[in-house]
């Protein structure tokens, strides 16, 4: 499978601060990929760089090309929304589409009108005009009219409500994604998106701290609930974080033997939340 | 060559002042035109009606220019600061537009657009206001604001003040541009404060006064360097006289323009400052 992203040691410094460390990542075509991580991870940063909207130190191609230098020929192929409410204020819908329309040889004009008929909102509103919910419906049926290989979702859904939340991510995947796409998105509301991702990468501190499929998140991690009378010997099977849940401890193991682990307690596959709470603070401990 | 026509178009969808300000300016002068005090000198001579009739587009012109020079100026201190500001560089720059493009357009709309549409303007205004002041008097005298040659001469002039000051103000241009693309914030301040620092830094130390003197030639000395002074038709008002080149043809200095190495040195120094904004526009996304 084509490599659509690969990163090698990408570094970005804001004077003292280093907000991303040595990152490595590589994305494959055709898959929905989850950047995920806690304020200020570097989530962001990441997207800015692979976007060609900042400099960076570190090799990084995108779509076989280098974001910073070649970012026209770039947002050709891949398009994104970071975060929503970026559209020009004084910007009226009809004005948006028409510019789009004539900037962006890979646009849909059908697509976006259809998809906002659907909507209430009108040709002459301007941006300013409409709610925050609004406005995402807008920037999301200019961006889905594009036929691009990347399209990448940065916070998409900050500061909207659950509706309004709900109706993007249905459009998402009902309207836009099929196995010629690939999507990145970052979030730091885990649960929203788990059901829609099929890799993980956890960012934390600059870092990467783990890059996986979902299925492989599936054969590699496991929590076992383990009983009281049981923790010592569970904890010499050395997991790599444990938590109090309802008088039972948790312990999350990576990479270990389930046949061995199955006589301590009950296994189950953790969710992503918990694996991304695992992980994070799995390390400090 | 279509999406530098559409990010023009942008410009206007954006700035409705570009428009809007002319409008409103030429609107109050045809209500005083209507409605205020109008009186024509009594004229004898053609060389003074000559002139009279000149001076009166010339200050039209003139009205119109300097009030769009000054919004020119807030424009290209604005122009690539308010899109950081508000945060939708991140959706222009979502589009496959480079920043080269961008910030051409934005300079093309501050050094082109806007002198031609203020010149527009002035003389739809003065078209107007003439109309208005030759049925307000009914008297032959109107005919005085009525002479096509003189008319089509300004055209020429407007035409010859929209290059050359588009070339001569291009380091003006490229300076605002890049505190316009760099700046965090008090983009005014900004654009003022290290000339000034320079200047005073200058004067404290050596004594000597280059950085002034280069600042307020640029700043003033394009009549010198394009237009020739001297000679022309006069009109005699009150003991004071106006004196007006009798031709565009001996007013306009091209050949004088074109050679002087001030205007070349500046306009090597505005295509580097320019160079530095696209620069920092492709590395400078949000504040």
């Amino acid at each position: 499978m084509a490599l659509l992203i690969e990163a090698r040691d990408l570094t970005k410094k804001y004077g003292a601060h280093v907000a991303l460390d040595r990152a490595n990542l590589k994305i494959e075509a055709g898959r929905i990929v989850g950047l995920i991580g806690p304020n200020g991870a570097g989530k962001t940063t990441a997207l800015r760089a692979i976007l060609g909207l900042t400099s960076y130190e570190g090799q990084l191609t995108v779509l076989g090309r280098e974001p910073l230098r070649q970012r026209t020929s770039l947002m050709q192929d891949a398009c994104f929304i970071a975060d929503v409410a970026v559209l020009p204020a004084w910007l009226r819908v009809d004005q948006a589409i028409d510019f789009v329309a004539a900037v962006h040889p890979r646009f849909r004009r059908d697509r976006a009108t259809g998809f906002l008929a659907k909507t209430q909102i009108l040709g002459h509103r301007r941006m300013r005009e409409l709610s925050k919910g609004m406005k995402t419906q807008v920037h999301l049926a200019l961006t889905m009219a594009i036929d691009a290989k990347l399209f990448v979702l940065d916070e998409p859904t900050l500061g909207l409500d659950i509706l309004a939340r709900r109706t993007f991510y249905d459009a998402l995947v009902n309207d836009y994604m099929d196995e010629t796409r690939t999507i990145l998105i970052t979030t730091h509301q885990v649960e929203e998106v788990e059901n829609l991702l099929t890799d993980l990468i956890f960012i934390d501190k600059g870092r990467i701290v783990l890059d996986s499929s979902l299925e492989d998140v599936a054969t590699r991690f496991v929590a076992v609930a383990v009983a009281a009378d049981r923790l010592d010997a569970g904890r010499a099977a050395k997991p790599f974080y444990e938590r109090q849940i309802l008088g039972k401890s948790e312990l999350y193991f990576e990479n270990a033997d389930r046949e061995k682990l199955a006589p301590f307690g009950e296994l189950r596959t953790p969710s992503v939340a918990d694996l991304f709470v695992a992980k994070l603070s799995g390390g400090a401990a | 060559m279509n999406t530098n026509m559409w990010l023009i178009r942008r410009e206007f969808w954006e700035n409705r002042a570009i428009w809007l300000l002319p409008a409103v300016f030429g609107a109050m002068l045809i209500v005083a035109a209507l409605f205020g005090h109008v009186q024509l000198p009594a004229l004898t001579s053609p060389n003074e009606i000559h002139t009279f009739g000149a001076a009166f587009l010339v200050a039209f012109g003139l009205m119109f220019y300097t009030v769009m020079s000054v919004y020119a100026t807030w424009y290209l201190l604005d122009c690539l600061y308010a899109d950081r500001k508000d945060r939708s560089i991140l959706f222009w720059k979502s589009l496959p537009i480079s920043d080269t493009d961008t910030v051409i357009s934005k300079l093309i709309v501050a050094l082109i657009v806007i002198p031609v549409v203020s010149f527009v303007a002035a003389d739809i205004t003065a078209l107007l206001a003439a109309f208005i002041v030759s049925i307000r008097l009914r008297a032959s005298i109107g005919s005085t604001l009525w002479q096509p040659d003189v008319w089509l001469q300004m055209q020429v002039l407007w035409i010859y003040t929209v290059v050359t000051a588009a070339i001569w103000y291009l380091p003006v241009a490229g300076w605002l541009m890049l505190v316009s693309a760099w700046a965090k914030r008090a983009v005014i301040l900004w654009s003022f404060l290290p000339p000034l620092v320079l200047y005073i830094i200058e004067r404290w130390f050596l004594g000597t006064n280059v950085v002034g003197r280069v600042i307020s030639r640029r700043l003033t000395g394009l009549p010198a360097v394009a237009l020739n002074t001297s000679g022309g038709t006069s009109w005699h008002v009150d003991g004071d006289t106006l004196t007006l080149p009798s031709s565009v043809f001996h007013f306009i200095n091209p050949s004088g323009f074109f050679a002087s190495p001030q205007v070349w040195i500046g306009a090597a120094v505005g295509v580097a400052l320019i160079i530095a904004a696209i620069q920092l526009r492709m590395r400078r996304s949000e504040i």
